[in-house]
């Protein structure tokens, strides 16, 4: 290894980020020559300052930082929930959501979907000019230009596109978006509407596995109805069974816990007993002490030991 | 909570669990934003818009690369752009001429943190003008990468991923930056 390559290689060295067979030669050489050390040394003392030149945030900094995005946070849910109506507004004339013309069989989902795409890479700009990726988007924002060398220059460009896609609900791409809508965390608004769509559809595994999920762990009380509504021919599955069960003793909505009792006294079982004993220990809401009542009186349970 | 389960429980809609989750890497991602920025107004406006996009996309988050490497790919993907945008305007130092002379906008702010720490204190003032003017000259990735892998002390390949490039792009990257460094600070170490 000659002096001038190890002088190339130092700083990698210094960082660990040589291959072994390069690190060993250079440890070998530097070994036995003086002005490489020489250099190394020098390179360490670079480095050193360098470190020193490091602005490291205060506590203030980042406490002003967190609650700034705590606030910012707060405000974000609002925005996107009128996604929905927006797309219901614009699309109206064509479609109609109403719940009652959503037939499982032959109805049709309408998605819009937004989606910034990739930001287009430098290559490909300088490269050949694709004219078709630039006329697609339905807004392009030019971001920034940056002169690259002699009469040559980068332009980076935002593309937000929207997609309409069409299509019936039992249709496989179009479940897939709706499951995937289903769980969106910034959207309540989106939530609903994809799940009470995919509700009309319990017949898959996966909507009906995307129902469960829904009614035990959605946010929006709202979303969890919706879910309940579609698992409602399922109240003698066991599965849909065990999960409602959970449900109804943790959910702290009533509405949601009336709904379940509803769906579960469907069917008598001792399992049911112990449940609604279980639940009249710390059922506050009047109404529902008096389903549970009322239902276990029916399975001749007793009542008044709980 | 481990990370991943943060990360479902936030994707659910779990506000704490989310909050947690920042707190994880916040720390780190202002640091960076900081020292690329060198403004501390501007790095508060990446944090924010970083986190802000985080919130809003997490539900497309696969598990299919770390979260570390998600969160800094939109982080380094935000300080590139927040860098050539500067270039464009020409505003790349934080130097600016008053009626007492030229002053540092970050002088206070490091000035601040020297306090308690022998090194930073023993590093002479014209070095310090010396590092941030290189720092300056070099370009947004050169920059991106060596702050990245200097003072985060983060992998090339992990870089590279970050950056959507190669390890050996990523290498050359910080290969450049310290080239110019060492020539234009080889007459002070
Ligand atoms: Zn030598």
């Amino acid at each position: 290894m000659k002096c001038e390559e190890v002088r190339t290689m130092l700083p990698l060295f210094l960082y660990g980020e040589l291959s072994f067979d390069d690190e060993e030669r250079l440890e070998v050489h530097v070994d036995e020559c003086a002005a490489c050390r020489d250099a190394l040394a020098r390179h360490k003392a670079m480095f050193t300052s360098l470190d020193a030149a490091e602005i490291l945030p205060t506590q203030d900094q980042l406490d002003d930082c967190r609650t700034e995005l705590r606030q910012r946070l707060a405000h974000v849910q609002p925005e996107h929930a009128s996604f929905w109506d927006k797309i219901r507004e614009g699309f109206s004339v064509h479609f109609h959501f109403a719940p009652g013309l959503m037939q499982p069989i032959g109805a049709v989902a309408m998605l819009v979907l937004g989606f910034v795409a990739a930001r287009m890479t430098p290559g490909s700009l300088l490269g050949s000019f694709h004219a078709a990726s630039v006329a697609e988007p339905v807004t392009s924002r030019v971001r920034y230009v940056e002169p690259v060398s002699q009469g040559r220059v980068q332009i980076v460009v935002d593309e937000t596109r929207q997609r309409v896609l069409s299509g019936s609900v039992d249709d496989q791409s179009i479940q897939r978006l709706l499951l995937t809508a289903a769980k969106d965390p910034s959207d309540a608004g989106l939530r609903v509407e994809s799940v009470d769509l995919l509700k009309n559809q319990p017949q898959s595994a996966e909507v009906r596995r995307a129902l469960l999920y829904a009614v035990q762990h959605d946010a929006n009380a709202g979303v969890r109805l919706k879910a309940l509504d579609g698992l409602k021919d399922f109240a003698d599955d066991p599965e849909t069974r065990q999960v409602l069960t959970q449900v109804l003793l943790k959910d702290n909505n009533p509405g949601v816990r009336t709904q379940v009792i509803d769906l579960l006294i469907q069917h008598h079982s001792n399992a049911m007993v112990s449940v609604l004993q279980e639940l009249m220990m710390k059922e506050d809401n009047d109404y529902i002490r008096m389903r549970c009542q009322k239902a276990l009186h029916e399975m001749n349970a007793s009542v008044e030991s709980y | 909570m481990d990370e991943p389960e943060l990360i479902r429980a936030a994707q659910r809609g779990d506000q704490r669990a989310f909050e947690q989750l920042v707190r994880l890497y916040d720390q780190n991602v202002l640091r960076l934003a900081l020292n690329l920025l060198r403004s501390p107004e501007d790095a508060n406006d990446i944090y924010q818009e970083a986190f802000l996009r985080v919130y809003k996309n997490l539900h497309t988050f696969r598990f299919d690369c770390s979260f570390h490497t998600w969160l800094y790919r939109i982080v380094t993907n935000l300080c590139l752009d927040a860098l050539r945008k500067r270039r464009v305007r020409r505003e790349e130092n934080t130097v600016v001429e008053t009626s007492e002379g030229f002053l540092d906008r970050m002088d206070t702010v490091e000035e601040a943190r020297a306090h308690g720490d022998p090194q930073r204190q023993l590093l002479s003032r014209q070095l310090q003008v010396r590092i941030r003017q290189v720092l300056g000259e070099l370009t947004p990735r050169e920059r991106a990468v060596f702050e990245m892998r200097h003072y985060q002390g983060l992998r090339l390949r992990t870089i590279g991923d970050m950056l959507g490039t190669s390890e050996e792009a990523a290498k050359n990257c910080l290969f450049r930056a310290t080239q110019k460094m060492r020539a234009a600070l080889g007459d002070f170490v």
